[in-house]
């Protein structure tokens, strides 16, 4: 059971982590040289640990929302604008609103993520409706939408109305303080989005395997017409999926939002959202998996930096590193999954 | 009449322990219309697709005029001068009508074109038209082989010299190739319409012209006239009179008596892979024929009278629904059944019956006359239906019945009574022990309950259907073709189950296309053709009557 699910992420790392060696060796760097200075990098110390864990959280949040929604059968394209979605319902909620709340954390933040989780899953229920009442195809519908609210943020924070009070820059205000998510150990930046994060990725793994209600979303993803004639409400399955997808990434937005940059400006998001797709991909769309493909690409993220910083290798590597496992992905992993998932639909 | 022009010789098909064909004999003579008649699982269409190369025979041999052949794959038939139409047509949809053919045509050609510049052994394409003059040549020198032989160097000659001019593909060639074609044989059809704008009687003629552009002799034709309007029909009749005037020969299966009557010359009947009678249509009357596709069989579950209670379970009226093909699947159709009864549906397949549970089930569509009552209430949409208290075994096992993907045990609570009774955990030691018991008491093989469904065989992934739908003993169970794949003893052990319900005030609706289950269990005997259900229990001793109603004669 255990070589099952290990073996294929195992092999789609081992080809991705050669065929990278490969490009940096015609390059002319040393590839040796440079996975052990990314692997220093990434989890060398206590601090460096620490710090990898920031980056896979949005990775991990992300990733969560795809594999949810891919898991039930739902080809949500769309966290990235989920993602964004969530961050500016944040935005406007820590600049505008919370000013005039109390200055009491334990309230103005839990209000603040599930305002943000509540904006990230309305934005994923209009694909939801226009799959259940017309049949428009999801795929296309998130991925317009992301256009969408890529846009909106733009628009929201270069001279719209979220824009900074002294309108120097894109960029929002800053939140007020007390809707800061804690930082666990300051002054380093670990904090409690992430705790939230993996209780959030044991809670859906629960919720999935352990429960009816998870039981009907997958078995509405797994045979549609099989779960229709078992008395399983699609349309009321489908659109819980969405919300639940949209949700999380808008949440994932929020925690970003609130405990790192605290201020919401243009490319705010470097595509989160679609690098979740590898992830949850790779995670073999199981929640406790997820964890693990968020570690690795927040690991990712933080080795190409030391990776550029003793062995002079561009930070780019890390793109054509995560696009390399996502092709061994595509090839190995997934070929089959999508195939027979394909088959079922018809 | 003429020779024979296909004979099969102590044909035997078996799979694992099912004999599909049981030593059949069986000869088409030149220019004939042979009717296959059977019932379903009959052995019909494993025989024809036995001659069309689809399987190979377990023993026996296949002539061909008179020659011995082995055909691996349709394409050595189609090489041999067999075609066949399906009924599920093997057109592409958004190509014209001319384009279809010329594709059929056009692939072979290559082919061909391949083989033989391979037998050259130079390999480049630059050698292959002398290749091919080659051929002409040879096919046009003295036979050497007697009359037989020079027919088919001819043919062969003509498809050679054929190919010199077809390897581009030419629209102009191919319309007109179509045009001629659709003249000769009065298949008349627009050969520049898109497929996919075509009704089902004018795709099925392009079927039909594909098979003949690939020069078939013998045509196959499975259940031709299930997909017609009887307008249609008519229609059909002629081109098979225009088929056979070219001294072609057709084979046709039906189940259909008075189509066959009027458009055979002779008929075939199979009964449980065997066949029982052959011979010259108008030798036996359609009440015989009947007799002898039905059979009389031994029944093995008893079945005592009982009177049922008076309360009524479902109470179907004027329930009228469209089908896939936005046809009239059920037509205004009234039904009721008691406590403590079953109540029959006899019918061969493709006649209203899967729509009819369907939409009962609340799957389907229902005109705005239709009601649909259980225990005295109009349930809205499946999942109050099932909620009433109602079992339902599906037509269709692999999409309707089960998750392939789900384990064993996961299909086994495939369904909201179950969901509900579970609360909103899913017990986990109430579950493993629920599918431990079902698997042991419906003998699922192998009998591992967290062995994903898909990786079941047919019969064992029904078992499954069965132990769900059928264990919690449901006020109502509709049953369509409950024991389709099972092996003998499993059947039985549903019988008695579904007769156990029964006895226990239950109320069952059994549909089934096997005449004998529904005679050994109903207490009450419908027969359901073309969307209409026709009351039959005071035919129940009569096998013949019953047969004509099922093919759609009059009593």
């Amino acid at each position: 059971m255990i070589k099952r699910w290990l073996g294929m992420p195992a092999l789609i790392l081992i080809s991705a982590f050669a065929t990278n060696g490969i490009i940096m060796l015609v390059c002319g760097y040393n590839p040796l040289e440079a996975y052990a200075a990314a692997l220093g990098g990434a989890f060398g110390n206590g601090r460096k640990l620490g710090e990898t864990l920031v980056k896979s959280t949005p990775f991990l949040m992300a990733g969560l929302s795809v594999a949810v929604a891919f898991r039930c059968g739902i080809w949500n394209i769309g966290a990235e604008g989920q993602f964004l979605i969530g961050a500016l319902a944040a935005t406007w909620f820590g600049t505008k609103l919370a000013p005039f709340f109390p200055a009491i954390p334990w309230i103005a933040v839990p209000l603040c993520l599930c305002l943000a989780a509540l904006a990230g899953g309305i934005w994923a229920l209009m694909p939801a409706f226009l799959k259940v009442t017309r049949g428009v195809n999801e795929v296309i519908s998130t991925i317009m939408l992301n256009y969408v609210a890529i846009y909106l943020v733009s628009f929201m924070v270069d001279s719209g109305p979220l824009q900074e009070v002294s309108q120097r820059g894109p960029q929002s205000d800053r939140l007020v303080e007390w809707v800061f998510l804690p930082r666990l150990f300051p002054p380093h930046r670990i904090h409690l989005g992430i705790v939230i994060a993996i209780v959030l990725a044991a809670i859906l793994t629960f919720i999935l395997f352990r429960t009816t209600f998870g039981y009907q979303l997958r078995a509405v993803g797994a045979g549609a017409a099989a779960a229709e004639a078992a008395g399983i409400s699609i349309v009321q399955n489908t659109l819980r999926v969405f919300f639940i997808s949209g949700a999380l990434a808008g949440l994932g937005g929020a925690i970003e939002l609130m405990a790192l940059t605290r201020r919401l400006f243009l490319n705010f998001s470097p595509g989160y959202g679609y690098t979740a797709i590898a992830v949850a991909l790779l995670a073999k769309l199981h929640p406790l998996v997820t964890m693990a493909a968020a570690l690795l690409f927040g690991a990712l993220t933080t080795g190409s930096y030391a990776m550029q910083r003793s062995v002079g290798i561009s930070d780019k590597v890390t793109l054509v590193m995560q696009a390399t496992i996502l092709l061994a992905v595509l090839g190995y992993g997934s070929a089959k999954f999508l195939k027979d998932s394909t088959i079922r639909k018809q | 009449m003429a020779e024979n022009i296909l004979e099969l010789c102590n044909i035997t098909k078996t799979f694992g322990n099912l004999i599909a064909v049981d030593n059949v004999d069986f000869t088409l003579k030149e220019g004939e219309v042979h009717a296959i008649l059977g019932e379903n699982g009959a052995g019909k269409s494993t025989l024809m697709h036995l001659i069309y190369g689809l399987y190979q025979p377990t023993s026996g041999s296949i002539r061909v005029a008179g020659k011995p052949k082995i055909f691996k794959t349709p394409r050595d038939a189609i090489a041999n001068g067999i075609g066949m139409v399906h009924q599920h047509f093997m057109l592409i949809e958004n190509l014209t009508v001319a384009e279809n053919i010329a594709l059929s045509v056009v692939h072979r050609r290559v082919r061909e074109g391949q083989a033989l510049a391979l037998r050259v052994k130079r390999g480049s394409v630059r050698d292959f038209y002398p290749a091919v003059r080659e051929g002409q040549a040879l096919a046009l020198r003295e036979p050497q082989g007697g009359e037989e032989h020079r027919g088919t160097q001819v043919r062969e000659g003509q498809a050679l010299a054929l190919r010199t001019q077809g390897f581009q593909f030419k629209k102009a060639d191919a319309v007109k190739t179509t045009e001629a074609l659709s003249e000769k044989f009065g298949l008349a059809v627009d050969a520049n319409a898109l497929v996919g704008t075509l009704s089902v009687g004018l795709k099925q003629r392009v079927e039909i012209l594909k098979a003949l552009a690939g020069d078939a002799r013998i045509l196959i034709l499975d259940e031709p006239t299930a997909v017609l309007s009887p307008q249609e029909v008519d229609g059909f009749f002629t081109i098979l009179r225009n088929l056979q005037a070219d001294n072609r020969s057709i084979l046709f299966i039906s189940h259909k008596m008075n189509e066959v009557l009027q458009i055979s010359d002779r008929l075939t009947v199979l009964r449980r892979g065997k066949n029982v009678y052959e011979g010259d249509t108008g030798e036996l009357t359609a009440r015989e024929l009947a007799r002898e596709m039905l059979g009389e069989e031994v029944r093995e579950v008893v079945r005592e009278e009982r009177k049922p209670a008076p309360e009524k379970v479902l109470h179907v009226s004027e329930l009228s629904v469209r089908g896939s093909r936005d046809e009239l699947a059920v037509a205004d159709v009234s039904l009721t059944t008691h406590r403590g009864e079953i109540v029959g549906i006899a019918g061969v397949d493709g006649n209203g019956q899967r729509e009819l549970a369907e939409a009962i089930m609340g799957l389907r569509e229902t005109s705005d006359a239709s009601t649909v009552e259980i225990l005295g209430k109009a349930p809205r949409g499946t999942k109050a239906t099932r909620l009433l208290g109602v079992g339902y075994i599906p037509e269709d096992r692999q999409t309707l019945g089960l998750i392939p993907s789900f384990s064993v045990a996961e299909n086994l609570e495939l369904s909201v009574l179950h969901l509900k009774q579970y609360g909103w955990l899913l017990p986990q030691k109430k579950r493993k022990e629920t599918a431990l018991r079902l698997i042991d008491d419906y003998d699922v093989r192998p009998p591992n309950p967290q062995l994903d469904a898909g990786a079941l065989s047919g019969g064992n992934q029904q078992k499954v259907v069965l132990a769900r739908e059928m264990s919690p003993e449901p006020e109502l169970l509709i049953a369509v073709n409950p024991t389709r794949g099972l092996d003998i003893s499993a059947a039985r052990y549903v019988h008695q189950n579904l007769l156990a319900q029964r006895n226990r005030g239950k109320s069952v609706l059994l549909i089934s296309t096997e005449l004998d289950e529904v005679l050994q269990l109903a207490d009450r005997l419908y027969v359901m053709t073309n969307g209409k259900l026709h009351e039959a229990t005071s035919h129940r001793n009569d096998i013949e009557a019953l047969g004509l109603l099922m093919t759609g004669g009059s009593t």
